[in-house]
């Protein structure tokens, strides 16, 4: 999640092809990929898939930096393979699944700024549910920031340490807790400010 | 563990396709009973609980592959109906993050709705009868973790036949499959027990591993409640409860 504002910063700043291209294009690119997910049930199918993601994911020229986050969901997916009986077939497949996902998104968020997506998704989705979605999106990069400080306050506390489980847990605790406060008393400035440039249960994006 | 962080073409259409039917209707439903301006009005909360839901499950135990989920503290601070939209928005962020696919961002939602909207009524319940925060609360989000985990177990042995199918593909199926039906039972005669869906050894490393988590995030949610009350104690409208 750290590395969210990097993502956006590389969706905006990097001048690819992929970059270019509409984000509506894209949003159909990614249902594309879904969908073949979805319905390819065989390993040349996926894999051919998943080459085709990773042939766009470096033309697009996104860093190597943040392929560690396509890889991230790998992790849950360990727990579902336990179901299978560890079946080779069926574990590649579920892997192939994750990987051609995951790429697929992290390809779309960082060839595409943020309030391009949601502008594109308003077209078709109620407007209460991108507003909300935007606002989240939002309010991660203000908690992020109040995370960072509360990072450091945390540290001069002792942090998290396996030695002393409770007090870890209570640093823990005590750390989100001061981020559901701050940012509780950040919504309210939000959306203060946001009745003050005249939001009235509608966001407008640049170029609507 | 109450997520289901399965990825997408795993379940059934049929399955996740309802999970995604019953989430738009319940979504029209709480729109319809709320009032717009209190709505708009509660959208930037919404929108920051959401988000320190994400941030909430960015922060993973790998050796238990657990994340705090904060629905339940979530759900006490902004209310049932609020709860179910939020984890809406939160499951549809995570999805784009690789946790569980985009296809199961509806049945997320409902598991995790379980939780949120249980975890309020049992906190208020417990409150009620115990008048001490910490005990009600972890309780409440105890018990409410067992339900949803629960939840998740059901959607998962749900799709059952929909895995021995994915297993036993590489028996001469077709490249593509996708049907809108039930998966029909396939029986091969030379099937061995372990080439089926073991859901018993699912279950045996769910529940172990749940149990740790329901516990670690029942201490952490009540240490959260706690601070709260100290700082801002109007936000749990406790004393609404206890007149």
């Amino acid at each position: 999640m750290i590395q969210l504002s990097y993502l956006d910063y590389i969706a905006v700043e990097k001048k690819s092809f992929l970059h270019r291209l509409s984000p509506k294009l894209k949003i159909i690119g990614m249902i594309g990929v879904l969908f073949v997910i979805v319905t390819v049930r065989n390993l040349p199918g996926l894999l051919l898939l998943y080459v085709i993601l990773l042939t766009l994911y470096f033309t697009a020229k996104v860093p190597v930096r943040i392929f560690s986050l396509t890889l991230y969901p790998l992790i849950f997916a360990v727990l579902f393979i336990f179901l299978s009986g560890f079946q080779i077939y069926f574990i590649l497949l579920i892997l192939l699944k994750v990987l051609c996902g995951s790429t697929g998104v992290v390809l779309l968020l960082a060839t595409t700024p943020y309030p391009s997506i949601f502008s594109a998704l308003g077209r078709v989705l109620p407007s209460s549910f991108v507003i909300a979605l935007f606002l989240t999106y939002r309010s991660i990069f203000i908690l992020l920031t109040v995370l960072e400080d509360t990072q450091h306050a945390l540290s001069l506390r002792g942090g998290i340490q396996w030695k002393h489980p409770w007090r870890s847990l209570t640093n823990i605790s005590n750390a989100f807790g001061h981020l559901i406060i701050q940012g509780i008393d950040a919504s309210e400035k939000m959306y203060e400010s946001m009745v003050l440039r005249g939001f009235k249960g509608k966001i407008h994006y640049r170029g609507e | 563990m109450s997520h289901i962080h399965l990825p997408d073409g795993v379940l059934p259409v049929w399955l996740w396709a309802s999970g995604f039917i019953v989430v738009i209707l319940i979504w029209a439903i709480l729109l319809r009973s709320m009032k717009k301006e209190d709505l708009t009005r509660r959208l930037p909360l919404l929108g920051m609980m959401a988000a320190v839901m994400v941030l909430g499950a960015s922060v993973e135990i790998v050796p238990i592959a657990y994340h705090v989920n904060l629905t339940v503290i979530s759900g006490i601070l902004l209310g049932p109906s609020l709860i179910f939209l939020a984890n809406f928005v939160v499951n549809t962020i995570l999805a784009l993050f690789g946790h569980g696919g985009i296809t199961v961002i509806g049945l997320n939602t409902l598991t995790l709705s379980i939780e949120g909207v249980l975890g309020y009524f049992l906190f208020r319940l417990f409150w009620k009868v115990l008048k001490r925060l910490t005990p009600a609360v972890f309780l409440a989000t105890f018990i409410a973790l067992i339900f949803s985990t629960f939840a998740m177990i059901g959607v998962v042995s749900l799709g059952t036949s929909h895995y021995e199918e994915l297993i036993h593909q590489e028996r001469g199926k077709g490249i593509v499959g996708f049907e809108f039906g039930k998966e029909k039972e396939e029986h091969h005669p030379g099937q061995t027990a372990e080439e089926k869906v073991n859901l018993r050894r699912f279950i045996a490393i769910v529940l172990p591993l749940g149990f740790i988590g329901w516990i670690l995030e029942g201490v952490i949610t009540a240490l959260i409640a706690r601070y709260i009350r100290r700082l801002r104690p109007d936000l749990l409208h406790l004393e609404k409860e206890s007149q």
